[in-house]
């Protein structure tokens, strides 16, 4: 068994092959034996980078520049090879689908322990046993494919776990799950920190769970470079403006932390507030079903559904993993074609709609950023199929977006940050300002820039006329945006209500330096 | 839709299912050298037959799975048989003895014979295919290729994470056409999506390498959670395979 270890990094800096600009720069942090170490920044700050460089992947199988000393138990990680750190140092990364190697549960939690050499007797005994702490006790003959999300990324953190590293590395572990799946990872983190078994370092933007787990927090700018490193009381009350200013999420609890004012006073009301005329209707939707298998035994995904929206709605689509919100959302953009029912965009099928006239009528934007990229540079991702006088507003609306094509347009998509990533999927559907909108789960991974630029560019498409609709987890895109909340249960609509609108103009009273920071409102 | 064979705990546990996958693999390419080397139908029938039922008796598998995975392939080997038949060259010959005109086509005994030989060898083949895969887990073939074959283990462990990936590659290809048709271009096929599948392909394996790397992968000599050793069950299983074969295919043609 491996003791929990200290971390002593001086000057850390890394800059990818290829790029002038480090990922991260003058990073210096001390973390004791058994503490937790909260590591927050905008997207594109370097976070991952960050996590990739205390697991001893950086830069041994990335390329790049790396320079400063790294201390894990006094020894130091870049004068030996990183593999030896395999035993002491596990990470997790954001993906599950992408960490798991094996066909079954159990073997592909011996796979690490089979790396090692870990003899057969100890691994017969430590597979179960990090299994049913991990809540996936009794799984051992499953299927990984088989798994929910939640269940992957906990069976990703058990793989990690089973050699008893003495430091855990988290790369934003719960951003691609759903509340549900996300609270069983963070309970699973809450016992480690608990029992101080390893030392933990986490990168994450679900603050609300997070902070209360951090011994220490270290929050990096937007340039890669310590914004502060601390207590998190003290970070919060020497930098909390600071690091709001960047677009970090902070806790609520904290003045200046939410994104939402605490007292809304509605004052310019959105055209779908209770009590306004309603506006034309864009979609309607009648006795709705779709199964992805064909075979007449198969559970259909969506399973008979009535809905219209009108211009200016602001629709949240709500439920769990597999309740059918995405084969819905693409079923009303005509993405699917529904196995009986029909959708009409306007007076038309969406499904039977030539591509070009459909693009210009709706827009989508994919769950998952890079399924959706088809160019292979910024400029020629946003340009794709558009018209001239589009091409010209596209510049305005990358700016928007923080992603200037000055800087941007050579880069690739794929090697954008997460964040990054789906604001240009989103600049991508913007463009054409189609009057049916729709986003699936539009706020995974945001920092609060991000969210922020994100939700006034939603309010002004309402603002002009345009229907918006997004599938989402995230309760505070609910809030904070939807006029309609639609709930979504095994393909069925369970309920669909008017909820409070704050509108566009009412926007963060307490924070003006952050409304003025996402560009003129 | 992709599916994915998924043999059952009891077809694993059952004595086709304990039989060294790599044996397995040796057996299957063996028999299919043998239904090469001859063109008689009855071999051939009888391989298919064999087959099927030590994949009910020795491999447990279920006759309503066994005939939901042969019944594509048993089709396509009578489409290939009855195509072979009709359109044989042979019928063409004015020498050969016609069995019968029907319509345009004229059939002669060889052609007939020949697009009955080769229907007969497909179906051996798929009979074959159906009994390897609904009696071996992906994990233990690996291990059995690493661990007996001699396999390098990053190819080996490479290939199965490959493997349980492909149901990802069908979404992404229809993600990918579906973002085509949003954005206005043809949804239809085009080589721009291999492109695009091809750059998702290269970034999961790169994730994949990264995560196993993480784990300590290629350190050092590995463990085995699964060691593999040979048994009697596959010296029973080659002895049999080989006496199958040998009367099967060998004796007809010595006699």
């Amino acid at each position: 068994m491996t003791d929990p270890m200290a971390i002593v990094a001086r000057d850390l800096q890394f800059t990818y092959a290829g790029r002038l600009r480090p990922a991260f720069r003058d990073v210096s942090f001390v973390v004791e034996p058994g503490e937790c170490l909260l590591v927050v920044g905008p997207s594109g700050s370097g976070k991952s980078t960050l996590a990739l460089a205390l697991a001893g992947l950086v830069p041994y199988d990335i390329p790049g520049e790396f320079s400063g000393d790294l201390e894990l138990d006094g020894s130091g990680v870049t004068a030996t090879s990183p593999r030896s750190g395999a035993s002491r140092v596990g990470i997790v990364f954001q993906d599950p689908g992408s960490q798991l190697v094996m066909d079954r549960v159990e073997d592909d939690v011996a796979f690490g322990l089979e790396s090692l050499g870990w003899t057969l007797e100890a691994m017969r005994e430590r597979v179960p046993q990090i299994l049913e702490a991990s809540g996936l006790g009794g799984h051992g003959r499953r299927r990984p494919t088989r798994l929910s999300g939640g269940e992957q990324q906990r069976l990703a953190l058990a793989g990690v776990l089973a050699p008893r590293p003495g430091l855990l590395v988290l790369d934003e572990p719960t951003s691609n799950l759903d509340p549900v799946a996300a609270a069983g990872v963070f309970e699973r983190l809450e016992r480690i920190r608990a029992e101080r078994s390893h030392t933990v370092v986490l990168v994450e933007h679900r603050v609300e769970r997070a902070w209360p787990l951090a011994d220490r927090v270290l929050a990096l700018g937007r340039d890669g470079s310590p914004i502060d490193v601390g207590a998190p009381t003290e970070v919060l009350a020497r930098s909390g403006t600071a690091m709001a200013a960047a677009g970090i999420w902070l806790p609520a609890r904290v003045p200046g932390g939410s994104s939402r004012p605490a007292t809304a006073e509605p004052l310019d009301r959105g055209p779908d507030s209770p009590g306004d005329e309603p506006g034309a209707p864009i979609v309607r939707a009648h006795g709705l079903r779709f199964g992805y298998e064909r075979s007449r035994t198969a559970e259909p995904a969506i399973r008979g559904i009535d809905l219209e929206f009108r211009a200016g709605d602001r629709v949240a689509l709500v439920g769990s993993n597999g309740s059918g919100k995405s084969t819905l959302a693409r079923l009303l953009v005509g993405l699917l074609r529904p196995d009986r029912g029909w959708v009409r965009l306007g007076n038309q099928d969406p499904s039977r709609l030539p591509a070009a006239r459909l693009s210009r009528v709706a827009g989508y934007v994919f769950q998952e950023p890079e399924r959706q990229f088809l160019a292979t540079r910024v400029d020629q991702e946003i340009a794709l199929g558009l018209t001239l006088g589009e091409k010209s507003s596209a510049i305005q609306l990358m700016d928007r977006l923080g992603l200037p094509l000055e800087t941007f347009a050579d880069r690739s998509p794929y090697q954008l940050s997460g964040g990054e990533q789906r604001r240009l999927s989103l600049a991508c559907a913007l463009v054409r300002d189609p009057a049916f909108l729709v986003l699936d789960e539009p706020t995974f991974g945001q920092d609060r820039l991000g969210y922020e630029s994100l939700l006034e560019i939603l309010h002004d498409r309402v603002g002009d006329g345009a229907c918006v609709l997004a599938a989402t987890h995230d309760e505070r895109l609910v809030e904070d945006f939807a006029g309609r909340r639609i709930a979504l249960e095994d393909g069925w609509v369970i309920t669909d209500e008017r909820v409070g609108v704050p509108s566009s103009t009412d926007r963060l009273p307490d924070q003006p330096d952050s409304a003025a920071l996402v560009g003129p409102s | 839709m992709m599916v994915r064979v998924d043999p059952t705990d009891d077809q694993l546990a059952s004595p086709l299912g304990r039989v060294s996958p790599l044996l397995k693999l040796a057996i299957a390419g063996a028999w299919f050298v043998g239904l090469f080397l001859t063109t008689e139908i009855l071999p051939a029938l009888a391989l298919a037959g064999i087959a099927v039922g030590a994949s009910l008796v020795l491999g447990y598998v279920p006759a309503g799975t066994l005939g939901r995975g042969l019944a594509p392939l048993w089709i396509a080997a009578l489409a290939v048989g009855l195509f072979n038949g009709l359109f044989s060259p042979l019928n063409s010959d004015p020498a050969l003895h016609e069995l019968a005109i029907i319509g345009p086509f004229r059939l002669t005994e060889p052609g007939v014979i020949a697009g009955v030989g080769l229907a007969s060898r497909v179906l051996a083949i798929a009979a074959i295919g159906v009994l390897f895969a609904q009696t071996t887990d992906a994990t233990r073939l690996v291990d059995s290729l690493v661990q007996q074959g001699r396999v390098p283990e990053r190819f080996g462990y490479g290939a199965l994470a490959a493997y349980q990936a492909v149901p990802r590659f069908a979404e992404d290809l229809s993600t990918l056409r579906q973002a085509r048709r949003i954005r206005g271009l043809r949804s239809s096929w085009h080589p721009r999506l291999l492109v695009g599948l091809l750059v998702l392909a290269i970034r999961h394996a790169d994730r994949l390498a990264l995560a196993m790397d993480a784990r300590g992968f290629g350190t050092g000599p590995r463990s085995r959670y699964r060691p593999m050793h040979w048994g009697l069950i596959d010296l029973g299983a080659g002895a049999g395979a080989a006496v199958v074969l040998a009367i099967v295919v060998v004796l007809p043609r010595v006699t």
